[in-house]
């Protein structure tokens, strides 16, 4: 991305849209924080962490209007074009898919406080703390890849999710099965369910906003193909 | 399964309707090819290639001295009235070459009408001015004149406006006005083509929006060629857009693709404010 906030003839072109980046990467920042503390709150079982996050999604949420405006007032301004165009569209974009992460990483943490109050879950930690490395990895490469406008990061992180979503399906599999055999648990394996939901549409959005970032560098729009036919994809133009 | 509601929305319809322009389908109204032209020892024009579309707007950008307003230039052979400058290479208006000797320049330029940067009005009433060009073909009968200059004043949006004072000076109206009055005596003699070279520059937003809107209505009836500077209004008015650098022609395309996702660095370069 730091080529493309740099060269324009307009000076202040090229501070507003390093200003948008910045402010970009920085909300990234806190979102993938705020995933990763909320994932710790609930495995340490540690309910001021998890207060924590609750506050932290008031600052992601100003960010995404604050990052909003600045695309608005862009928009309206420069009337950009070609690259610069596609830059603002994407990550207008992404910014909803960082508020939603945030979003999902504030149900985990409400959820930790059930937990805490109601008792632990007999099941469920091992997968949370598996797929939430998962999800906080995809996090922290999207944005890696947006920094860097990395094309071959971005589909290698669209990719991930496919595994997250496998790993999903078999901690569901066996929590079901495990409910079934103890329905006494059920109340409190039902919040480690809501968790591992939470992670695996966070995994949804990292990916979501990696294929704004593909539209941003290539200009084709891949969010409804399928990930295996991404590298063919890429490669036409 | 009869209960079933299906929903009747025409998805492919919606596409097609926002589908890029493909220039292989079109009606070809002028060609060039291997167009060169040089002022002197200078070669502005260094074998340029590509088609007008018929009744679409082709729109030319580039920095200054690109060669895209000597382009134009060519289709109507204005060029012809500056000493030092010689062409090879050939245009076609339909299906005949417009440099071959025996064209007759004065037809060519009936056929293909120019309108310029600054409003030219002649310092006649609004009426004369429109009913001109059909005078020098020695149209004199008034109803036939009266006709054509309602026709040209209400394609070119003026009418309503002018209406009730078509015998005052031209002189006494605005900008805008005058440059919709020279685009209505250039219709008049009705053209085929409609050379536009920065027809809004000189014109306050309003009538700006007013010569665009304009332009889009006069394709229906004329193929369009337009010089700007404006970026924005090449991307807002045209169906196709020619990017030049130097004399040659980098890019050539449908204006929605070349405007979001360009083919060349240059071009790029250039549409997001990146030339230097």
């Amino acid at each position: 991305m730091k080529e493309l906030t740099t060269d324009h003839i307009s000076q202040q072109f090229n501070n507003e849209l390093e200003l948008l980046r910045q402010h970009f990467l920085t909300m990234g920042g806190v979102v993938e924080n705020q995933v990763q503390d909320a994932v710790q709150a609930l495995l340490d079982a540690n309910g001021s962490l998890a207060e924590d996050v609750k506050k932290q999604d008031t600052t992601v949420n100003q960010l995404d209007g604050l990052i909003d405006e600045e695309c608005r007032r862009i928009l309206a301004k420069r009337q950009p074009a070609a690259s610069d165009l596609r830059m603002i569209l994407s990550i207008s974009k992404a910014v909803s898919e960082l508020e939603r992460m945030g979003d999902e990483a504030k149900k985990i943490a409400n959820l930790t406080l059930n937990l805490i109050n109601e008792g632990e879950s007999p099941r469920g930690y091992v997968e949370i703390n598996r797929i939430g490395q998962m999800v906080s990895r995809m996090i922290h490469d999207s944005l890696d890849a947006y920094a860097r406008l990395d094309l071959e990061a971005a589909v290698k992180v669209a990719k991930q999710d496919r595994a997250v979503d496998q790993e999903y399906n078999t901690a569901m599999r066996s929590l079901v099965t495990y409910m079934m055999e103890d329905p006494r648990s059920i109340t409190r394996v039902m919040n480690v369910i809501w968790v591992l939901r939470s992670l695996e549409r966070i995994g949804d959005h990292a990916r979501s906003s990696c294929q704004h970032l593909i539209f941003m560098i290539k200009g084709i729009d891949v969010r409804h193909v399928n990930v295996n036919d991404l590298s063919a994809d890429m490669s036409k133009k | 399964m009869s209960d079933v509601k299906t929903h009747s929305i025409d998805i492919s319809a919606m596409q097609r309707e926002q589908q890029a322009l493909n220039i292989e389908n079109e009606k070809v109204c002028l060609s060039v090819k291997d167009l060169h032209l040089y002022y002197g020892e200078k070669e502005a024009l260094k074998g340029v290639n590509m088609i007008i579309p018929e009744k679409k707007v082709t729109a030319f950008i580039g920095p200054s001295g690109c060669g895209k307003s000597t382009l134009l230039r060519c289709f109507n052979r204005m060029n012809d009235l500056v000493d030092s400058c010689r062409i090879t290479g050939e245009i076609n208006l339909h299906d005949s070459n417009i440099y071959t000797k025996g064209t007759d320049v004065a037809e060519l330029r009936r056929r293909v009408g120019m309108v310029f940067q600054k409003p030219n009005p002649f310092p006649k009433s609004i009426y004369e001015n429109v009913a001109y060009g059909l005078r020098i073909q020695g149209i004199n009968k008034k109803r036939v004149l009266d006709e054509t200059v309602e026709w040209a004043l209400r394609s070119a949006a003026l009418w309503d406006e002018v209406k009730d004072r078509l015998h005052e000076s031209a002189l006494g109206m605005s900008g805008g006005q005058q440059q919709r009055l020279v685009i209505a005596r250039t219709v008049a003699v009705k053209p085929e083509v409609l050379l536009l070279d920065e027809p809004a520059s000189a014109l306050d937003p309003i009538s700006t929006l007013k010569i665009e809107e304009l332009i889009h209505e006069l394709k229906k009836d004329f193929t369009i060629a337009i010089v700007t500077h404006n970026m924005q209004q090449a991307a807002r008015v045209s169906d196709y857009t020619a990017f030049m650098y130097m004399g040659d022609l980098i890019e050539f395309g449908d204006t929605n693709t070349l405007f979001t996702n360009p083919g060349k660095q240059q071009t790029e370069d250039y549409i997001t404010g990146r030339y230097g």
